[in-house]
């Protein structure tokens, strides 16, 4: 498995094709500390005012913030708002 | 994003409370699912806020009992919603239609006429001929005819000029033109006086048809006769009347006062400064900043602003900012000769307005006293002009007529 997943990662550099989707890891864009964007997410563990944590290939991902909102959520994506103060990878 | 607000709107939606201990399990059950849910919102460690539209709903409820939830409608929002509410209340739809409808009604009716513009004529007459035409509080703006009743005031008062109807909402205005008297002409045939029109001091005499009675030098007042047309001679009889004309040039004097203050008070900026923004709807004025200017002597300045303009037309909207600025009273003395001579001009001008044009100006006089801080002028204006004017003979005409 592991070293399936070294070739996709050097085949992808060679052909220069999108991580994102051809390792199935998340694409996360944020704009200022406003809004979380995560594309190819595998859904959520936890979920409250202050933090959440998301499930995805690449580890779990720790968002810590204020009066944060799931905005939307659907089975690719998801958006968050709210005062973001922290982003991590979590294994 | 009120794109997307709008057609949830449309597709209605509900707002739930679930309630439960594994709650990121069923979001994770209701995204697996394919049911769109946004604005989730932790309200405390049991319980969430979500937004699910109506068919995501549904599917919804059979899932609460796997993940061990519970799930309650605290809102529903939405276009499908609000019409089945609707539906129910059938009679407020049919209210708002037919008050929709009755307004529509009434404000097609004239309430009120009003009549502008006419001096001599009186309103009462225009009112009856408006009444007659069909135009009075009470008539229908759809049932009038405009131009033939603009018409009949001209045919029926002959004193009009013009006659304008203006509809506007529902009120009528009639605006009036009245002709301009043309000034009062005696035939030939009619033996007549000439009298003077105004006083003067008489410069010259030219009859040219009946018998002078003043000379150079004789002072007339207004309404003097100055060339009758009852001549008599001691050979004749009876008088003759005559149609007496000429013209009679007389002095006329104009007289203009005026005064101005010595002392000019100037007001400076000390710096200090009270802003007040106004908000003004209409002819509703909103003042936004509270409190009223602190200084005792201060300078205002306004700026308006008007937000959408189009063509001079926009929204009834303007902002008025007013800034007052503190200052100071000084007081300057204004030299006496530069003051006479600014006095002066400004007399002549308001003077010359009272004079017609064609005068010749013959002498002028100006006079100054200055009186405290006060600078009082005084303008003479002599013109030399025809002051003559023809006045029929009342009781004569009636013997002349008989001979």
């Amino acid at each position: 498995m592991k070293k399936n997943q070294e070739i996709k990662k050097s085949l992808a550099e060679i052909l220069e094709l999108p991580k994102d989707i051809v390792l199935d890891i998340p694409k996360i864009t944020m704009v200022g500390n406003l809004q979380l964007y995560i594309e190819n997410h595998k859904g959520i563990l936890e979920y409250s005012n202050t933090r959440i944590r998301i499930n995805t290939k690449s580890g779990v991902l720790r968002v810590i913030g204020k009066n944060l909102l799931l905005k939307s959520i659907v089975v690719e994506e998801m958006v968050i708002v709210g005062e973001i103060h922290q982003v991590e990878f979590t294994d | 994003m009120l794109v997307l607000a709008i057609w949830n709107y449309f597709r209605g939606y509900v707002i739930i409370k679930i309630e439960g201990l594994a709650l990121e399990k069923f979001i994770n059950m209701c995204i697996a699912r394919g049911i769109y849910l946004w604005d989730i919102r932790r309200i405390n460690y049991t319980t969430l806020e979500a937004k699910v539209g109506i068919q995501g709903f549904k599917i919804l409820r059979k899932l609460t009992r796997r993940a061990g939830c519970k799930v309650y409608i605290s809102k529903k929002n939405g276009y499908p919603f609000w019409f089945s509410k609707m539906k129910k209340r059938k009679m407020l739809l049919m209210g708002a239609f037919f008050s929709f409808i009755l307004l529509m009604v009434i404000s097609s009716f004239v309430f009120k006429v009003d009549i502008v513009g006419n001096e001599m004529v009186s309103d009462e007459e225009i009112i009856t001929i408006l009444e007659d035409s069909g135009l009075r509080p009470g008539s229908n703006r759809y049932f009038i005819n405009i131009r033939e009743i603009e018409n009949n005031l001209l045919v029926q008062i002959h004193e009009l000029a013009w006659v304008g109807i203006e509809l506007k909402g529902i009120n009528a205005k009639v605006e009036i033109v009245e002709k301009t008297p043309s000034p009062q002409r005696i035939s030939k045939d009619i033996p007549c006086d000439v009298v003077a029109r105004k006083e003067g001091v008489i410069e010259r005499v030219i009859a040219r048809n009946g018998d002078a009675l003043v000379e150079k030098g004789d002072i007339v007042s207004e309404g003097d006769l100055l060339i009758t047309g009852i001549i008599e001679r001691p050979k004749m009889e009876t008088p003759l009347y005559v149609h007496a004309y000429g013209e009679v040039y007389a002095r006329t004097y104009y007289e203009h006062n005026k005064s101005m203050d010595l002392v000019k008070v100037h007001k400076e900026k000390t710096g200090e400064m009270f802003t007040r923004t106004i908000v003004k709807i209409g002819d509703m004025e909103i003042a936004l900043s509270r409190g009223d200017h602190p200084y005792e002597v201060y300078i205002l300045e306004k700026t308006s602003k008007k937000p959408i303009q189009w063509r001079n037309k926009g929204l009834p909207v303007e902002i008025i900012t007013e800034e007052y600025y503190q200052a100071i009273e000084r007081e300057e003395e204004l030299d006496l000769e530069k003051t006479k001579g600014m006095l002066h001009e400004e007399m002549l001008e308001e003077i010359l307005q009272q004079i017609p044009k064609d005068l010749e100006i013959s002498n002028s006089k100006t006079s100054f006293l200055v009186k405290g801080n006060l600078l009082k002028g005084n303008v003479i204006i002599e013109v030399v002009e025809d002051i003559a004017q023809q006045k029929q003979l009342q009781v004569e005409k009636l013997q002349f007529e008989e001979d």
